[in-house]
């Protein structure tokens, strides 16, 4: 094949940048590879709305985004987790009057050395895996995957308002999780 | 201030999303030079955010499809593309 427009010379031309950018999001080598695989298929097969406007790699990063983000979303639901009617959960970290019913400390280690660390990699998709099914969503989206507000907003279906809700949650419940499972881990007294 | 930990805590949050007004820039920045739990909130949050932030460019910045893979994508293509 000559034409540079097919699915062979993307994957050469592009393959890896885009495995590393869902294998960094993903963080699983074959499920990187599926989804590389789908886009490179779903790009052939859409290539006549292809109509050039940006980059061919810049479009395939688009169809790659949207790939990653249905998986995730499917995971999610298929973990059938209930989105109960919650009551606000972040309540539950404060007094009435407001104040921490159970005063967050500092964590010591760094950022370079827990990114690099596994075990901390486990207990941190461990603490996100036990959020509500919405709550990880957004997470996931937003912190996860890096996408911005507007995009999270629009694949989830909901007001940045109630997005920022969603995160706020998500982030307390996890931050008194982490800190539980692993900056404080052991030292209770 | 009533609920002012629960409030700033939602600020903290908000700030990693979207620009903060510059009455609620205030009002966290004062709760944060008085609070010390809060504080400590705020740092525990950003850092989560940095982490994963650093994981997303940090690991795989030096990762290449294997041979093997390379291998495996082009035959999968083939079968798809002609199916
Ligand atoms: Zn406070």
């Amino acid at each position: 094949m000559n034409n540079p427009d097919n699915p062979h010379a993307w994957l050469k031309e592009h393959g890896d940048y885009l495995y590393r950018y869902a294998m960094s999001r993903l963080h699983n080598e074959e499920l990187a590879q599926d989804m590389l695989q789908e886009t490179l298929l779903a790009g052939w097969k859409g290539y006549d709305k292809f109509a050039g406007q940006s980059s061919i790699r810049t479009w395939l990063v688009g169809i790659l985004k949207h790939k990653i983000i249905d998986y995730i979303r499917r995971e999610i639901r298929g973990r059938n987790l209930k989105d109960a009617v919650e009551s606000d959960p972040t309540s539950a970290f404060f007094n009435a009057n407001g104040s921490w019913s159970e005063a967050p400390n500092a964590w010591k280690e760094n950022p370079e050395d827990l990114c690099k660390n596994e075990q901390f990699h486990k207990t941190l998709e461990l603490c996100i895996s036990r959020l509500p099914e919405k709550q990880q969503l957004v997470f996931r989206m937003r912190d996860i995957v890096g996408e911005d507000t507007p995009t999270v907003c629009k694949c989830c279906d909901i007001t940045s308002t109630h997005l920022h809700v969603l995160l706020h949650r998500a982030r307390l419940t996890l931050r008194k999780c982490l800190n539980m499972h692993w900056f404080e881990k052991g030292t209770d007294s | 201030m009533k609920h002012a930990c629960h409030y700033a805590s939602r600020l903290a949050s908000d700030s990693l999303d979207r620009p903060l007004t510059l009455w609620e820039r205030i009002r966290l920045k004062l709760h944060l030079s008085i609070c010390n739990n809060c504080k400590n909130c705020d740092n525990n949050l950003k850092l989560m955010r940095q982490i994963n932030e650093l994981m997303r460019i940090n690991d795989y910045g030096h990762i290449r499809l294997s041979e093997q893979q390379l291998k495996h994508l082009h035959q999968a293509l083939d079968s798809d593309t002609k199916a």
